[in-house]
C-alpha cells in the first residue's frame, strides 16, 4: 500500500490558449499538510481542482490512495458520472466562497452528503454531524440557515462538512481570502488543529504565517510552473530561487 | 377541392377580421399607453383623494379578467342605461384595462428613478407637465420597453376575447370560416400563425427600442454575476 | 339574486377552479420537464421548445380552445369539452412556466453546483436534493404569478360551451333578467381569488429573497 495520498504526475491544462499549468507534478502523502502558495494566475486553484477533477487537465494522471482520478483504470476512457462521484466522495473540498447550501440548515448541510451519498444512517450522521460542529466552535448554530452566519461561522460550516464524510484528503481552495480580516483567526485556528491531528490537507493560500506553522511542505508555482518545492524553514529563509525571494519581499 | 383552398377561396373573411385585430389592438394599446401616462403622473404628483382613486383602480382592474371586464361593459351597463354597440364596448374595455397595466408597470419603474433627475430639470426651468413628458416618460418608456412588449402581446391576445361580445375580430372570422365549411384546423392554424406573426412583430419593434436604451445606458442591466 | 343564481354561480365558480387547478397542476412540472430539455441543450429538441414556447405566448386562449376541441376530432381524437379546456389551459400555462424555470435554472449558482460535486454527489442526487430545493423556491412567485394570469384569462373555454364563473353570468341573466348583479358577484369572486394568489406571491418573494441573500 502506498502512503501517498493525493499523486499529481505531469499535468498540464490550457484555457482558452493559455497554458495554466506546465507538467506539473506534485505528491502528498498521509497526513501530511502541503501549502501551495505563488501569486495570483500562477494556477494555484486550477491545480487544487484537476485533484477532484472539477477541472478536466489536458495531459498527466491524478491519483488518489493510489486510484486514478478521472480516468478508468483502462487508461483511456472517462469515468462515468456515479464512478467520478465516488472518487469526490473521499476528497473533502473547501471553497473560498464557502458554497453552503443556502436551504439547508447548518446541521443538514453537514449531513447532506454523508447520508445520501455514504448511506450513513441519520441518526448517525445526525450525532457525527454535532460532534464536529463542537469541534469547529459552531455547535450553538446548528439549526440556524446559513444566511445568518458570518464569513467566519460559514467557512468554519464548510469545513465541518467536509469532514463529515470522513475524507482521505481535504483541499482548501483559498478558504480565508474572502473573509473580514478579523474572521481570518477562527479559520486558521481550525485548520491548525487539523493538520495537528494528521488530517492530510493540500492548502492553497495566501497567508504566509499560516503556511510556514502548519504546512509540511510549501509547493511555489509560478505561470503554471513548479517553481520551488521546500519545507517551510528553508522555503522562507533560503529560498533557493529569485522568483520566490520577489514573491516573500511583496506577501510578508 | 382542397381544405386549403376553401379556405384561400374565403380569404377575404379572415384578412377583414385579421384588419379588425390589427385595428383594436394598435388603437387600443397606443390610447392606453396615453392614458396610462396620465393617470401615472397624477398617481406620482398628486396627493389626496384623486390620486388614491387612481390608484384602487389600477389595482382592482388587474384583479379582473378581461373577459369579465367586457362582459360589466356589454352585458352589465345596460342595467344602468347605458347601452353600448360591440366595437365601442370592446375598445373602451381594451384601453382601460390595459392603460392599467401599463400604469403600473411605468409607475413601479418611475420609483426607481434617481431623484436628482427631476431636480435638475426643475432647476433648467421644465414646469411639471414639461418634465414629465420631455425627461421623465421618454426614461419610462426606454426601461421598461420588455416589460411593456409583454404587456403589448397579452392586449394582442386579448382581443380574441371580444368574439365573444360578437366584435368580428381574426378568431370570429376563423370560427366563421370554419364551421360554414367544416375546416377547422386549417382557419385556426392560419389564425394562430397570424397572431404569431403579430407578436413577432411586436418583439421585434420592442427589442430596437431596448437597443436605443442600452445605448444610452438605461438598459434592464443584465449584469452577469458570473464573472 | 335569488337562492338558485347563488348556487348556479357557485357552480361556475367550481367549474373555474378545479379546471385551473388540473391545469396548474400538470403545467407546474411539465413547465420544468421543457426547461430542463431546453438547457440539455439537445440540438431539434431545443429548437422545437423555442418554437413551442414561442407559439404559446403569442395565441390567445380562445383561439387555441376552439383549435383543439374542433381539430381534434379529425385526427381520430374526439375530445369532450372539458378534456379540450384542460389541455388548451395546460399547454399554455407550461409555456410560462418553461420561462419561469429556466430563468432559475439558468441563475442557479456554479458554485452550489461544485460543492454537490465536490461531496460526491452525482447529477440525479445533486438535482433533486440540491438544485431543486432552491430553484423551487426561486421559482415559485414567478410561477403563482402565472397562476393569476392563468385565472384570468380561463373565462376563454367559455367559447366552446363550458359554464365556467364568466358564462354562468349570461344563464342567470337569461332568467332574471338582470346581467348587472351576477356580473357583479362573479367580478367580485374573482378578485377575491385573484388578490389571494397576489398575496401569497408576495410571500413567497420575501422567502425567494432571503435564500439569494
Amino acid at each position: 500500500m502506498s502512503t501517498l495520498v493525493v499523486e499529481v504526475r505531469n499535468v498540464s491544462k490550457t484555457f482558452a490558449g493559455v497554458e495554466v499549468l506546465r507538467d506539473v507534478s506534485l505528491s502528498v502523502a498521509r497526513g501530511q499538510t502541503v501549502s501551495i502558495l505563488g501569486p495570483s494566475g500562477s494556477g494555484k486553484s486550477t491545480l487544487l481542482r484537476c485533484i477532484n477533477w472539477l477541472e478536466e487537465p489536458d495531459r498527466g494522471e491524478i491519483s488518489i490512495a493510489g486510484q486514478r482520478i478521472g480516468i478508468r483504470p483502462d487508461g483511456k476512457t472517462l469515468m462515468s458520472d456515479r464512478e467520478l462521484a465516488a472518487m469526490r466522495a473521499r476528497i473533502g473540498m473547501v471553497f473560498q466562497s464557502f458554497n453552503l447550501w443556502p436551504h439547508l440548515s447548518v446541521l443538514q448541510n453537514v449531513t447532506e452528503a454523508p447520508i445520501h451519498v455514504l448511506g450513513v444512517p441519520r441518526d448517525e450522521a445526525i450525532e457525527r454531524a454535532e460532534r464536529l460542529l463542537d469541534k469547529v466552535g459552531i455547535a450553538e448554530k446548528r439549526d440556524a440557515y446559513p444566511y445568518v452566519l458570518s464569513g467566519g461561522q460559514k467557512q468554519r460550516v464548510a469545513i465541518a462538512r467536509a469532514l463529515a464524510m470522513n475524507p482521505e484528503v481535504i483541499l482548501f481552495d483559498e478558504p480565508t481570502s474572502a473573509l473580514d480580516p478579523e474572521l481570518v483567526g477562527e479559520v486558521l485556528t481550525v485548520m491548525r488543529a487539523l493538520a495537528d491531528e494528521g488530517m492530510t490537507m493540500v492548502v492553497v493560500t495566501h497567508e504566509m504565517a499560516f503556511a510556514r506553522e502548519a504546512a509540511d511542505e510549501i509547493v511555489f508555482l509560478d505561470q503554471g510552473r513548479v517553481v520551488e518545492r521546500a519545507d517551510p524553514e528553508t522555503f522562507f529563509n533560503k529560498p533557493s530561487t529569485d522568483r520566490v525571494r520577489q514573491f516573500l519581499q511583496r506577501y510578508s | 377541392m382542397s381544405r386549403w383552398d376553401i379556405l384561400w377561396d374565403h380569404r377575404a373573411t379572415i384578412i377583414r377580421g385579421f384588419e379588425n385585430t390589427l385595428i383594436l389592438f394598435s388603437v387600443s394599446s397606443v390610447a392606453a399607453f396615453l392614458l396610462s401616462s396620465a393617470i401615472v403622473l397624477v398617481i406620482q404628483t398628486h396627493r389626496g383623494a384623486l390620486s388614491g382613486f387612481f390608484r384602487t383602480i389600477v389595482d382592482g382592474m388587474r384583479m379582473l379578467p378581461f373577459l369579465m371586464y367586457a362582459y360589466i361593459l356589454y352585458y352589465g351597463l345596460p342595467s344602468l342605461g347605458i347601452r353600448l354597440d360591440a366595437w365601442t364596448a370592446g375598445f373602451i374595455a381594451l384601453i382601460t384595462y390595459h392603460a392599467a397595466y401599463f400604469a403600473e408597470i411605468l409607475r413601479g419603474t418611475w420609483a426607481t428613478l434617481p431623484k436628482g433627475q427631476t431636480e435638475a430639470a426643475r432647476a433648467v426651468g421644465f414646469g411639471n407637465l414639461a418634465m414629465y413628458r420631455r425627461v421623465i416618460l421618454p426614461q419610462l418608456m426606454l426601461r421598461t420597453a420588455p416589460v411593456l412588449g409583454n404587456q403589448l402581446i397579452v392586449c394582442l391576445k386579448d382581443t380574441a376575447f371580444l368574439m365573444i361580445i360578437t366584435v368580428r375580430e381574426l378568431t370570429a372570422a376563423a370560427s366563421a370560416v370554419q364551421s360554414t365549411y367544416f375546416i377547422p384546423f386549417e382557419a385556426f392554424v392560419v389564425a394562430i400563425a397570424l397572431y404569431w406573426l403579430t407578436s413577432m412583430a411586436i418583439e421585434v419593434l420592442v427589442a430596437r427600442i431596448g437597443l436605443v436604451a442600452e445605448r444610452r445606458g438605461l438598459g434592464y442591466g443584465h449584469v452577469d454575476s458570473r464573472r | 339574486m335569488d337562492q338558485a343564481a347563488f348556487s348556479a354561480l357557485l357552480a361556475g365558480a367550481w367549474t373555474t377552479a378545479w379546471i385551473s387547478a388540473i391545469a396548474i397542476a400538470v403545467g407546474v412540472p411539465l413547465g420544468l420537464a421543457l426547461a430542463l430539455l431546453r438547457e440539455a441543450r439537445v440540438p431539434v429538441v431545443g429548437h422545437l421548445i423555442v418554437l413551442y414556447v414561442s407559439l404559446g405566448r403569442a395565441t390567445p386562449l380562445v383561439t387555441l380552445v376552439l383549435f383543439i376541441f374542433l381539430a381534434a376530432p379529425l385526427f381520430g381524437f374526439p375530445l369532450d369539452r372539458y378534456t379540450a379546456a384542460v389541455i388548451t389551459l395546460i399547454l399554455n400555462t407550461a409555456a410560462f412556466n418553461a420561462e419561469v424555470w429556466r430563468a432559475a435554472i439558468r441563475g442557479f449558482p456554479r458554485e452550489q453546483v461544485e460543492a454537490a460535486r465536490a461531496a460526491g454527489m452525482t447529477r440525479p442526487l445533486y438535482f433533486r436534493r440540491i438544485m431543486l430545493p432552491q430553484i423551487w423556491i426561486t421559482s415559485l412567485p414567478g410561477l403563482v404569478n402565472e397562476m393569476t394570469f392563468l385565472i384570468k384569462a380561463s373565462p376563454a373555454i367559455a367559447v366552446i360551451g363550458i359554464v365556467d364563473l364568466t358564462r354562468v353570468t349570461n344563464r342567470i341573466a337569461a332568467v332574471t333578467y338582470e346581467p348587472l348583479p351576477p356580473i357583479i358577484a362573479a367580478a367580485v369572486i374573482y378578485m377575491v381569488l385573484i388578490s389571494a394568489f397576489v398575496r401569497l406571491q408576495r410571500r413567497l418573494d420575501e422567502r425567494a429573497h432571503r435564500l439569494t441573500m
